[in-house]
């Protein structure tokens, strides 16, 4: 008796429409109200990302460019200086060589007076 | 596009696959909200307010039965609140204009009749259990954790109901 009672509420309490007037007027408002989709919302994020890694590559470029010419002005002063320090040698040589030489002719000079 | 496809694309925002599960979840919270309510307007401004909270929040429902538990649960306590709170609903006069129920020929009309008086009757809580028993077909825990009520509650609302509408259609007791 009691489970046919329960069949019988059942029954009467099947869910019922809204109609199709207020189900169309219903769907209209929540379609108007619902933001636009998330997948917009990602391309701004990937074009600022995007610039970002464009922004640090430039700068990284750049510094990496400064680097290479500071280096190689340092390289070129340096060669130049070793240059410079071989002529210095060559010509203490040389003078070194002219001094010897009077050396021993004021020598061979002054054995031959005595 | 199966069901949990559209599921998913409400999720991500999509606006047609939203539509699609507010045309398959609409005449549940709809016949909630009339039966609690008793009126066809306040029914239509409330299932207007569920589903439009459900397109802000569509994102933090994980599942599909998260969603008909949601619903379920954000329809039924907004009513409740609703009757305890607006005066135009303390005094429910459920007229015979308000078409409560659908044109089942097969469904007993003296218990219709009987079942729309005893509805006016109950007090909020026991309308709601009660909906939430035989419209929706929620076992009585369900119904409890719908409701956030202790079961034993759930229970005795149940059984008073059932008595009250047993006693309306002079059925006996067994």
């Amino acid at each position: 008796m009691s489970e046919d009672l329960e069949d019988r509420l059942r029954q009467a309490l099947r869910p019922v429409s809204p109609g199709e007037e207020f189900s169309a007027r219903l769907l209209g408002r929540v379609a108007a109200a619902t933001p636009p989709p998330a997948p917009n919302c990602h391309t701004p994020r990937r074009r600022v990302a995007a610039n970002w890694w464009l922004s640090a590559g430039l700068a990284a470029s750049v510094l990496l460019a400064l680097g290479i010419r500071h280096r190689a002005s340092e390289s070129q002063e340096r060669l130049a200086g070793l240059a410079a320090r071989q002529q210095v040698f060559a010509a203490l040589r040389v003078t070194n060589q002219k001094l010897d030489l009077a050396y021993l002719t004021v020598r061979s000079e002054s054995e031959d007076q005595l | 596009m199966s069901a949990d496809d559209e599921f998913a694309q409400a999720r991500a925002g999509n606006t047609a696959a939203l539509v699609a599960l507010i045309r398959e979840h609409q005449r549940a919270v709809y016949s909630i909200a009339l039966r609690m309510l008793g009126k066809r307007e306040a029914a239509e401004d409330l299932t207007q307010e569920v589903f439009m909270q459900l397109g802000a929040k569509i994102g933090s429902i994980a599942s599909k039965e998260h969603l008909r538990f949601w619903l379920r649960q954000v329809t039924a306590n907004r009513a409740i609140d609703q009757l305890r709170h607006d005066a135009r609903f303390q005094m429910l006069p459920l007229g015979e204009e308000t078409s409560m129920f659908g044109a089942d020929e097969d469904a007993d009309p003296l218990l219709k009749r009987q079942l729309q008086g005893l509805l006016a009757e109950l007090a909020a809580p026991a309308r709601a259990v009660l909906l939430l028993r035989y419209q929706e077909d929620l076992d009585p825990v369900d119904i409890a954790r719908t409701l956030e009520m202790p079961i034993n509650t759930v229970k005795s609302h149940l059984k008073r109901s059932l008595a009250a509408l047993r006693a309306r259609c002079g059925l006996t007791t067994i």
